[in-house]
């Protein structure tokens, strides 16, 4: 199986790449880290590692980068993964930051999508998977452009589900809730319960078994649970959040 | 931002996308009840719509960063620092799949729909405390097969907003308004092809009032559709209490 990830230097990307080569995939990684560190070994060509910074938008990157994609694919399964975020009250942080959520979260999917369609680089009954997040049901107060690039996310692939299924490929999105991975750790409240997050490798097994009949993929009950809360009660939900994660935020002066 | 400002005198509003359709018909509305229009949009102010061409207007282009912050900077000086009312409308978007989607026009619809927003809140609000800060997004919010890149930058504008509101509650009022068909032309711009439905677009006019009242009502949800059922109400209401404007 052909295997397109972005964003495989660590978190869910990583979990998913060492799973992918586990079974034998043949796995292409877009990542802007340019060193594979303990990328897992597999047999000749099995991982083929594209350094490119996805925030960026230089025609020159990107056009080498259709080329190598063309090279590796046709994929039988993407997942759009890569993704930053950008903590603490919106007005305190600076608008760059902002921007480089926006451009890594949101257009370079979109744009990624894109290219993988012009080139013809998606397979028959290929799935095509985009990463977003639980923030699509629940609001995330004190992540405001976050939010902005997972929803967006989110309607885009709405959107595309029905025209790419005439074309014979599976449009699912990923809504994750808190994992234990570097970026929780770099952006959650200090001290918010790290045992409660769900390790990556549990969602990246999901990922791999989900049948293509489903479009929404959610790991675990406390997923569902809250996904659920937020569609009968979206204002709630993002009030709650509010409480949970925007004060502490700004207890802790960010 | 409802009749007088918020210090008793009459509220000064930065509008953007205020030289067409629903814009125009926002920069009029907020005119007609009393308040100080701020208007921007592209195009050069020897070509604006007779209705706007009295407006303090600055043109910009909001797919240009530097305009972005130069518009922000024009508002805060003509304000005197006090705005009343950011109302975030400018917005493009194509008719077309993803297949016939190009790099350029993905990043120019984010820049303007999306970025462009964020920017505006971002260096407008100290100016805007105890004021509002509408988004005006679209039903296509939650998906849209023919224009999947529009959807994603109102998709992403619903986010925003949701969180935004939900971090300056208390202090700036955030709303997100998803207005439904309007007849500005816009959709025809985009590369619809014009059929029978157009017929049901709402006009600009009740658009544009249905939204203001959204906005300005002290109660309300932070993200709110103005379509049919809105838009029709208000028109009845209208009709029955007679002298309602
Ligand atoms: N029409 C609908 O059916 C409909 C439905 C739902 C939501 N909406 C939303 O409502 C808003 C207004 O739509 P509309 O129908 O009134 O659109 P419109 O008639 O096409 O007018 C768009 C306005 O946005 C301005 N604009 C576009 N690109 C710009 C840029 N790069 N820099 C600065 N200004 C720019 C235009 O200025 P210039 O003309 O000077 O370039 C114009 O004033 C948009 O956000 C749209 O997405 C419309």
């Amino acid at each position: 199986m052909r295997v397109l990830l972005s964003g495989g230097a660590s978190g869910l990307g990583a979990a998913l790449l060492h799973a992918c080569m586990a079974r034998g995939d043949q796995v292409t990684v877009i990542d802007a880290v340019p060193d594979p560190q303990g990328a897992p070994e597999g047999p000749a060509g099995g991982l083929a590692w594209l350094c490119h910074d996805l925030g960026a938008a230089d025609p020159v990157a990107w056009a080498q980068l259709e080329t190598a994609l063309v090279d590796r694919g046709p994929f039988d399964l993407v997942v759009l993964n890569a993704g930053i975020s950008a903590t603490g009250r919106f007005e305190h942080i600076p608008l760059a930051d902002h921007r480089q959520v926006s451009r890594v979260n949101l257009r370079a999917p979109l744009q990624l999508a894109m290219v993988l369609q012009h080139r013809k680089a998606l397979a028959p009954g290929a799935r095509l998977v985009f990463v977003a997040s639980l923030s699509c049901f629940t609001g995330y107060p004190g992540a405001a452009s976050y939010a902005a690039s997972k929803d967006g996310l989110a309607a885009f692939a709405r959107s595309l589900r029905r025209p790419l299924r005439q074309a014979g490929v599976v449009v699912q999105l990923l809504c994750p809730g808190p994992m234990d991975t570097p970026h929780a750790a770099r952006h959650a409240p200090k001290r918010a319960g790290r045992e409660r997050r769900m390790p990556p490798e549990r969602v990246a097994k999901l990922v791999l078994r989900a049948s293509p009949r489903r479009f929404l993929l959610l790991p675990g009950t406390g997923a569902h649970l809250a996904a659920l809360l937020g569609r009968i009660a979206p204002r709630t939900m993002t009030r709650i959040m509010g409480r949970v994660l925007f004060d502490k935020l700004k207890q802790q002066g960010r | 931002m409802a009749g007088s400002g918020r210090h008793g005198f009459i509220g000064t509003c930065l509008i953007t996308g205020a030289s067409h359709g629903l814009g125009a018909a926002l920069a009029c509305e907020l005119a007609a009840r009393g308040h100080r229009v701020l208007a921007t949009a592209r195009r050069a102010p020897t070509e604006l719509p007779g209705e706007i061409a009295g407006f303090d207007y600055m043109q910009a282009d909001l797919a240009q960063v530097d305009e972005v912050a130069a518009l922000a900077d024009w508002a805060l000086a003509e304000s005197g620092g006090r705005l009343d009312l950011a109302l975030l409308n400018a917005g493009l978007g194509f008719y077309r799949p993803l297949q016939a989607e190009t790099a350029a026009d993905i990043a120019r619809v984010l820049q303007v729909n999306l970025d462009a927003c964020v920017h505006l809140a971002h260096a407008l609000h100290p100016a805007l405390s105890g004021g509002a800060l509408g988004l005006v997004g679209s039903v296509a919010h939650k998906g849209a097969a023919g224009m999947p890149v529009y959807a994603a930058s109102k998709g992403a504008l619903d986010g925003f907003g949701r969180a935004l509101a939900e971090e300056w509650r208390g202090e700036v009022r955030v709303r997100v308004l998803h207005p439904g068909p309007v007849a500005t032309g816009m959709s025809e711009r985009a590369g619809r092809p014009r059929g029978a439905i157009d017929r049901f677009f709402l006009s600009p006019r009740a658009v544009a009032a249905a939204l203001l009242d959204a906005l300005s009502a002290p109660r309300g949800a932070d993200r709110q559709v103005i379509s049919y059922l809105r838009v029709g109400r208000r028109g009845l209401w209208r009709g029955l209490v007679p002298g309602r404007r």
